[in-house]
């Protein structure tokens, strides 16, 4: 009778354990695939590039650690070029074909949308998505409960712009250059809660992704008398903007959306682009912050060329750290689900360069808040404290 | 008096068919990720309904098009809007988008009764950047830039939510594209079409109408980029002005170019190798490309295409089709064929 319960207990054990240690795809004893989508030749092919090689630089040195609970995290990259379906077609082979344990920053609003179906048919969590689109943290739509949202959505930075702003001068006249596409969608969406929240009106003045001229929006804006522009571009669009308007002899203040905040953009801009202020969703890599100092430390450590270390190569970083951190937190034996409730746990987790970070099950949006960023004397300075 | 198929073999077609429907067991029972490549094909599927549309126009009447990417944007969205927002059934939604569709290529075809070639190519390309361009202002109904969410295919109460499932659905229309293709292209309109695109002054003089027969052939191209429309919104359930870039346009062209103009089966194999080589090929040797030449697997992607299209246009202008045929009769004079290249 001894002998039946201890075999029962035993067995029981084993299924016990057995089922703890459930396997999930691109685990192994050794290793976690982590698969991720760039645009490696498309119209954003510059930050194809740097995004992954930041994120493998926290990957390198979290393996040369001992890796999480042992395993060294392996991330293997396919390129979408900036278009939804090859976007499927990749996500689609990382998971079916590649196995790999789940998703991480693909890059861009759209193809982000389009792969929202492949990650509720898989199960598959998509973790910081390089995009800032507030629509990544809408928890009311399609696999939301699979995608961690890391960076303060356009939405809101677009608010946050709006309000400092007025507080900065109540009879400012503002005016809005987007995008016109899923980027500026999203810019123009916390311009209209602005818009009604502050009873402001907004000139608004579109133009086409990948755009050189600006001639016609800068005149527009002159004509309409707006007094701060913000620019919702990425790196040449707003250099371009401002030496127009200062070649016009149109000098209003100029503000930036978060892919903005590039240093690139300060020293291309020159004198025009003195006093422009971004609102940005982390510290600055070149910063006090705890985790800028590691970078800059690992950059020097590993060697990494000049030309990459900056503005996204750190946001490539500091989301890896966010991965490892969601991987740490599923345990010994990871499972995507393990994965998804590990991220829930984080409770103003601080890695040292957002904002403190929150998960729940009904708020994955991560951060909400942003510093401004002001050029002066051509250098960038952090001109604000958190802000939200 | 002969039969429009009489001088063909079509005994192959049947085990074709047969053999197009047993390939995702095939798939499932050799390969776990039998789902990727399903995804690849049920891409081929839709793109074939519309390059058989593009063939009859470009192929059959040479009347170059470089705006059918909009074509299929413009079916996508139709039938998401009919079927999300006005609430009519997906199977009634696949006859009026192309219809839709269809009456926006008749008037897209009224330019084509003044100008030919390059001209002809820069107005429908023009056109797709209209379309764009709607698609964005009329965001009440297309959300604009952000993209669109869309329902999955439901007929007769049976919802087709995977990809095993769209296979089935997108090669069952696509055969039925094929089969009506074909059966224009042997009828008086295909030969009309052919006489125009022979000679705009002759098939005057035999009696063709060109105006009717140029407007019919961008209507008949508009409907089956519509129904490759409405069938890429709801098996893709998210479709945004990004999927419709005017590089689509092109890439259909090629693809017809590449299977052999004014050749229905030569626009199927053409899709097929384009979209293999596209989606399967060149990621598969990316990384290989990358350590020979350092440059990425999209860069060479496309210098991949133009040299193929510029091999295609000067070695072999009759295309995949032609060379199959060519093969064909090659074994059949076998051994007493004139000594002459193969291909």
């Amino acid at each position: 009778m001894k002998k039946a319960t201890g075999l029962f207990i035993l067995t029981g054990l084993l299924v016990m354990g057995c089922g703890n240690r459930a396997s999930a795809p691109g685990v192994s004893e050794d290793k976690i695939l982590i698969g991720n989508v760039q645009d490696l030749s498309g119209p954003m092919k510059e930050l194809g590039a740097v995004l992954p090689a930041g994120s493998n630089l926290y990957f390198r040195y979290v393996n040369e650690n001992g890796g999480v609970h042992g395993r060294q995290i392996e991330m293997k990259v396919e390129d979408h070029q900036y278009n939804p379906q090859k976007a499927v077609a990749a996500a689609k082979k990382l998971i079916e074909k590649d196995q790999v344990f789940c998703l991480y920053q693909v890059i861009g609003t759209s193809p982000c949308e389009a792969i929202r179906p492949i990650l509720a048919e898989s199960g598959t969590p998509l973790v910081a998505p390089a995009t800032q689109s507030g629509s990544m943290s809408d928890m009311s739509r399609e696999a939301a409960g699979l995608i961690f949202h890391t960076d303060t959505g356009y939405d809101k930075q677009t608010r946050i712009l709006v309000d400092n702003i007025l507080a900065d001068d109540v009879n400012a006249k503002i005016g809005l250059i987007y995008q016109d596409d899923d980027y500026g969608e999203n810019v123009l969406k916390g311009a209209a809660v602005a818009e009604s929240s502050t009873g402001a009106a907004i000139q608004k003045e579109a133009y086409q992704r990948g755009a050189t001229d600006f001639a016609g929006q800068v005149a527009n804006l002159m004509k309409g008398g707006a007094t701060h522009v913000i620019i919702a571009g990425v790196v040449k669009e707003p250099i371009i903007v401002m030496k127009t308007a200062a070649a016009m002899g149109y000098a209003p203040k100029f503000y930036g959306t978060s892919p903005t905040m590039d240093h690139r953009v300060s020293l291309a801009a020159g004198p025009a682009g003195e006093g422009f202020t971004s609102a940005n969703f982390a510290s600055l890599w070149n910063s006090d912050a705890e985790a800028a100092v590691l970078y800059r430390e690992l950059c020097t450590k590993y060697e990494v060329p000049e030309a990459y270390m900056g503005m996204y190569h750190f946001y490539g970083f500091i989301t890896a750290q966010v991965l490892v951190e969601g991987l740490e937190r599923a345990g010994q034996y990871p499972t995507r689900e393990r994965l998804v409730n590990g991220l829930e746990t984080l409770n103003n987790w601080d890695g040292g360069a957002f904002p403190p970070i929150t998960y729940s099950q009904t708020d994955h949006a991560g951060t909400e808040s942003v510093i401004l960023v002001e050029v002066k004397d051509g250098v960038q300075t952090v001109i604000t404290d958190w802000i939200d | 008096m002969k039969g429009r198929y009489e001088d063909e073999n079509l005994t192959w077609i049947p085990l074709l068919i047969v053999g197009i429907f047993l390939l995702p067991f095939m798939l499932k029972g050799i390969t776990y990720s039998y789902k990727y490549y399903l995804f690849v094909l049920n891409m081929v599927g839709i793109y074939i309904i519309l390059t058989v549309g593009l063939d009859l126009l470009s192929g059959y009447t040479g009347l170059i098009s470089l705006g059918h990417s909009a074509f299929l944007a413009i079916g996508a969205y139709t039938s998401a809007i009919l079927v999300d927002q006005v609430g009519i059934p997906f199977i009634l939604s696949l006859v009026i988008s192309p219809l839709i569709v269809g009456i926006f290529g008749f008037l897209i075809g009224f330019p084509a009764l003044r100008i030919t070639g390059m001209y002809l190519g820069l107005t429908t390309m023009g056109f797709g950047f209209i379309v764009k361009r709607l698609i964005i202002a009329l965001r009440v109904w297309t959300k604009g830039a952000g993209g669109l969410e869309v329902s999955p295919p439901v007929i007769f109460g049976f919802t087709f939510n995977s990809d095993w499932d769209n296979y089935f659905l997108i090669f069952t229309c696509a055969i039925i594209a094929v089969v009506v293709g074909r059966r224009i292209g042997k009828s008086k309109i295909g030969r009309a079409l052919m006489a125009i695109r022979d000679s705009e002054q002759a098939a005057e003089a035999t009696g063709v109408h060109l105006a009717k027969y140029k407007m019919l052939a961008f209507f008949i191209s508009g409907l089956f980029a519509g129904f490759a429309g409405a069938l890429f919104a709801h098996t893709n359930h998210f479709i945004s002005t990004d999927h419709f870039d005017i590089i689509l346009s092109i890439y259909f062209i090629i693809m017809i170019l590449v299977g052999g103009v004014s050749s229905i089966y030569g626009a199927v194999l053409g899709t097929l190798f384009i979209v293999l080589l596209d989606y399967l090929f060149v990621p598969e040797l990316k990384d290989l490309i990358h350590g020979v030449f350092n440059i990425e697997g999209g860069d060479i992607q496309s210098l991949l295409f133009g040299l193929i299209m510029f091999l295609f246009i000067i070695f072999q202008p009759t295309g995949l089709y032609g060379m199959w045929i060519k093969m064909k009769i090659y074994w059949k004079l076998f051994p007493f064929n004139p000594k002459k290249r193969l291909i």
